[in-house]
């Protein structure tokens, strides 16, 4: 049990200020045997971090909150095969990382994966003004994401927005370490030249 | 359940599931809510708009024997859930055989399914 | 930063690597950068420090970007609702189990009964309940004959630590079988009480102490 609690590898996954005395196995077990007021707690104890997942990797909060809404619905129907194998949280960031994955294939099938590595980077050095100025950093950052591939973005993501291990990376989107990895650097190189930095 | 089965006419499913619903410690019958939520996701449809009669099934097999009612109900948390199933059971009990006195006695089935 | 030993850098796993003219490539030189940042190349090189500075630039618009997010804390409460409305016309609500005595066709569902069971048996300092199933005896009746009337109960608990079981054990029973007659009026014929978990009291002061 105490294995499981440790696996949720992302420190905000549990709030601590909406933290019930009642710990998440229990209220998945509950939840598990229909109790939807056990169900609930765990929703509202999940839904910020799941959200803020979804909303990184989809780019967009209508979006994000249909991609966690669909997913804790899928979590509810699946909850009586759910044994507890991973803590609730990381079963459900799971969840949420495949509904957004099929969510971003959905939106843009016809990018292909080379066309992250095509960005006309000279285009951005241009501008002085936009490297002193950190937000328009970050509104680039945001911009440049959209030209990752689905898996790239994803990966990327995860690793650097949300820390996770190459390992929790692999598991939750169903690829190899070695892959992440290769789709990890090929965002951040695509990243880098997006904001001009390099090149 | 056999074959040849004769649900009640509406007006007396409403009857009882008025009855039903006075009886103190119902919240209300089940899945009334549930067609409230639904209608309120979504568009109502000509026919599911405010269905009083959610919650209560009665049949029978043929024009002589007894109505086999089945009411699920939500009950008040207060309240113990057995007092209220057996209150609603003889509160409609009670109805039928008032109204209408000539038909044999029904069977009653009353399953709480929710407590509020 | 990370977490477990990598192999040797693999480079074709970095498909579109590309090699600096310093000899290196891209993708062990970024690699280096976040796992050995005392590697003398990588200050000595001017390539190294060009890549690396590009890799930095993008860092720190990302911590931006993770300020910023902070910043605007996602409200859930709208969301929270949605999710549960949907949940409520999908219940599980399990079998319906008898209420009062054997002759009345009274009911109650098993996920009702259970949540009346759980909160009962919490009302014992320490107490959480898990897992709670109800099984109808008539329902699995005998070659034998049904002798056995009313409800079992199967209920998972964990419990606090440094307290006596059986005390405990018989503590929690008398709960549930109070609050089964006072709450629902369910006869219930037995009940097995599996303690799956200890937990250290407040004022053990220790995190997972018990297992």
């Amino acid at each position: 049990m105490a294995g499981a609690r440790r696996q949720t590898a992302s420190p905000d996954t549990v709030p601590p200020d909406s933290r019930g005395d009642t710990d998440d196995a229990l209220l998945a077990v509950r939840a598990a045997e229909g109790d939807e007021d056990a169900f609930a707690v765990l929703v509202q104890r999940h839904a910020p971090a799941l959200l803020g997942l979804a909303v990184r990797l989809l780019g967009s909060q209508a979006e994000g909150e249909d991609a966690v809404q669909d997913a804790f619905l899928s979590a509810w129907r699946r909850l009586p095969e759910f044994r507890g194998q991973a803590s609730f949280g990381t079963w459900t960031y799971r969840i949420v990382t495949n509904r957004c994955l099929n969510v971003l294939r959905a939106r843009r099938p016809a990018v292909p994966l080379e066309a992250a590595a095509d960005v006309p980077a000279a285009e951005y050095s241009t501008s002085p003004a936009r490297i002193t100025e950190a937000r328009d950093a970050v509104r680039e950052l945001r911009e440049a994401l959209d030209l990752l591939s689905v898996e790239q973005r994803a990966c990327w993501v995860l690793r650097e927005l949300d820390g996770q291990s190459y390992e929790f990376i692999a598991d939750a989107v169903g690829i190899s370490q070695d892959a992440v990895r290769a789709r990890v650097f090929r965002a951040r190189r695509c990243l880098t030249q997006a904001l001009g930095a390099w090149r | 359940m056999t074959a040849h089965t004769t649900t009640a006419p509406t007006a007396l499913i409403k009857e009882v599931a008025d009855t039903a619903e006075g009886v103190p410690g119902v919240a209300f019958l089940r899945p009334g809510v549930t067609d409230r939520l639904r209608s309120a996701l979504s568009r109502p449809g000509p026919g599911t708009t405010g269905t009083p009669t959610a919650g209560v099934r009665m049949v029978r097999s043929d024009g002589d024997s007894p109505w086999c009612v089945e009411i699920h109900l939500v009950a008040l948390r207060r309240t113990r859930a057995l007092d209220v199933a057996r209150a609603v059971r003889d509160a409609v009990e009670h109805h039928l055989l008032a109204v209408h006195p000539a038909q044999a006695a029904p069977r009653v089935t009353v399953t709480v399914t929710g407590r509020v | 930063m990370t977490d477990r030993t990598d192999p040797p850098n693999d480079t074709s796993a970095h498909g579109d690597d590309e090699l600096l003219p310093c000899g290196r490539p891209l993708s062990q030189v970024w690699d280096d950068w976040e796992r050995h940042p005392d590697d003398t190349h990588l200050h000595a090189c001017p390539h190294c420090r060009d890549a690396v500075r590009g890799l930095d630039q993008l860092e720190t618009a990302v911590r931006d970007l993770r300020n910023e997010e902070a910043d605007s804390a996602l409200d859930t409460t709208t969301l929270t609702r949605r999710v549960m409305d949907l949940v409520r016309l999908e219940l599980r609500p399990g079998r319906p189990l008898p209420l009062g005595g054997p002759a009345e066709d009274l009911w109650v569902m098993e996920a009702v009964a259970a949540r009346v069971l759980r909160a009962a048996v919490e009302s014992v300092t320490g107490v959480r309940a898990g897992s709670c199933r109800l099984r109808d005896l008539r329902a699995d009746e005998t070659a034998d004959g049904a002798m056995d009337q009313g409800v079992a109960v199967c209920l998972d608990i964990h419990a606090p630590a440094g307290v006596s079981i059986p005390y405990l054990a018989e503590q929690v029973r008398e709960r549930l079988l109070e609050a089964a007659d006072r709450e629902l009026g369910m006869a219930i014929a037995a009940v097995d009480i599996r303690v799956t978990d200890l937990v250290p009291t407040p004022a053990d002061g220790q995190e997972g102490g018990a297992r």
